[in-house]
């Protein structure tokens, strides 16, 4: 389970989240919609460490990642799959030198044979064939990237992914495919996921619940059809005009 | 006005946050030093790509700089002193002076923006933070390879560019000084060597190495903003270690003066 609990941050002046409070039950994937530039990749990157909240902590587990030890939180994150809006993979690094970084410690003492055959089978699972193995990022396709991102992400099998804009940046079959594909690892690997998105199309997609950030608090949290039926303005507004947008579209 | 609208109110107190920053990667440094299991192999790839690639660059440089000491050294001192002077002038100042200096500042510009650039690229790009998420130490994976190589290869690298120095100070004094001979560059150069001198030029090579490797990789991860903002720390890296280069280089004499 990953609880936020009243977390407060701001960059110099601007408050970026409020006190937000949220939970993620285990098995579940949560959609965190809301408008661009709302801090809902600030959010998730609290769960992860690579933010410290001015206020507020964040549970994994029960582990709290503002008081945790460089060892806790090194285990910590090797539980967490972070999947990065733009893929953030090392350029210098062919695709399986990318893989084999989340494959092992940092002491690097698996068999590197074994190494490639795991990571032709985590392309498998994210449907790129193993020729993809010896590219470097630069020559694959903003899809093909995300994908290896996702590979890289469940390399190192863990019990939460968050995913930071899936969908972003591709066109509308790539991104029904990576919607597809976030639900299938979902029920594949039995991960816990948040599914950070501006997206309507994929939060209704791929969320068993639905939370709304919005001016630095979550301002709904429920499953998809009770967040069609809510009448708070600022919801049934955002709802309906993304509707639009993706109906315009 | 208020007082913090003052440019240099405003720069002290950044100024001491890096100075804290620095210190911190300084000591994550040094944890990881005794473990190079960790970064060894990385770190011979980055002495390969830091020095060997550098080695024509370092080499002309040098070259440039003998050739002007002695020919300077030459229009200075003819008729005032005896020609064998310009071979003590030459390997002194090829020594202790123009051979670590002139591979620092060359390494700066070409190293030192490079890993800048790199890092501040990775940093701007997420790919830091992926080492992070990944349960990586950024430090250990990208700092300290490249600033053991620093130690590694500068000090070779400023002991080749002190020879190469030396014998373009020699040949195109030569060509260029009337009167001058080899027995006086012999002469000269033999009258002024200290073994201590030698040393003195590799130790300065290492701190050098060490220093740009560090500076660039720290303001490298400092970096933030797009395309403007990697810009703008790469020319930050390579002024900061110009400068750090230029305080050592003073700071280092004591040292020189003290065998």
């Amino acid at each position: 389970m990953i609880e936020f609990r009243n977390l407060h941050k701001s960059f110099g002046d601007l408050k970026v989240l409020d006190g937000v409070d949220l939970v993620v039950h285990e098995g579940e994937t949560l959609a965190l919609l809301g408008p661009s530039g709302t801090g809902k990749s600030v959010l998730i990157k609290h769960a992860i460490g690579l933010l410290e909240p001015d206020e507020g902590d964040v549970l994994v587990d029960g582990i709290s990642i503002a008081k945790a030890s460089p060892k806790e939180l090194r285990n910590v994150r090797r539980q967490l799959g972070y999947v990065f809006q733009n893929a953030a993979l090392f350029d210098s690094l062919t695709v399986a030198e990318n893989l084999r970084l989340a494959q092992e410690d940092e002491t690097g003492q698996r068999d590197p044979g074994e190494c490639r055959r795991e990571a032709a089978e985590l392309l498998r699972r994210v449907n790129l064939d193993e020729s993809v193995l010896d590219k470097y990022p630069a020559e694959l396709s903003g899809g093909m990237r995300k994908r290896v991102g996702v590979a890289r992400a469940i390399a190192s099998r863990p019990k939460y992914l968050l995913w930071d804009e899936p969908t972003t940046g591709l066109d509308p079959v790539n991104a029904d495919n990576i919607d597809d594909l976030i639900m299938e690892l979902n029920s594949t690997l039995n991960v816990t996921s948040i599914v950070v998105t501006h997206d309507l199309d994929t939060a209704f997609e791929v969320g068993d619940r639905i939370a709304l950030l919005y001016e630095g608090k979550i301002r709904a949290n429920a499953p998809p059809d009770e967040i069609l039926k809510d009448t708070d303005p600022i919801v049934a507004r955002f709802v309906r005009r993304s509707r639009l947008d993706a109906e315009v579209a | 006005m208020t007082v913090s609208s003052i440019p240099l109110v405003r720069a002290v107190p950044r100024a001491l946050e890096h100075l804290g920053g620095a210190t911190v990667m300084a000591g994550q440094i040094l944890r990881v030093l005794p473990r190079p299991r960790l970064y060894m192999t990385s770190a011979l790839q980055q002495a390969y790509v830091l020095g060997i690639q550098s080695l024509p660059l370092v080499l002309l440089m040098a070259f440039l700089g003998g050739a002007v000491t002695s020919q300077q050294t030459g229009a200075q001192f003819s008729g005032g002193l005896p020609l064998w002077v310009i071979g003590s002038v030459l390997a002194a100042s090829m020594l202790t002076e123009l051979g670590p200096l002139l591979t620092g500042i060359v390494l700066t510009a070409r190293v030192g923006a490079s890993i800048a650039a790199e890092l501040a690229t990775m940093k701007v790009t997420e790919q830091v933070d992926a080492l992070i998420a990944m349960g990586r130490d950024p430090v250990a994976f990208l700092v300290v390879p490249r600033v053991v190589a620093g130690a590694l290869v500068f000090p070779p690298l400023v002991m080749l560019a002190d020879a190469m120095g030396m014998f373009a100070g020699w040949g195109i004094g030569l060509l260029a000084v009337d009167g001058l001979t080899t027995a006086d560059i012999v002469y000269g150069a033999r009258f002024y060597f200290r073994p201590w001198a030698l040393w003195f030029s590799v130790i300065k090579g290492g701190v050098f190495g060490i220093a740009i490797t560090f500076i660039a990789c720290y303001v490298g991860l400092t970096g933030s903003g797009g395309a403007e903002g990697v810009g703008r720390t790469t020319t930050m890296a390579v002024v900061t270690t110009t400068i750090v280069l230029m305080i050592i280089d003073v700071l280092m004499i004591p040292v020189l003066k003290a065998f």
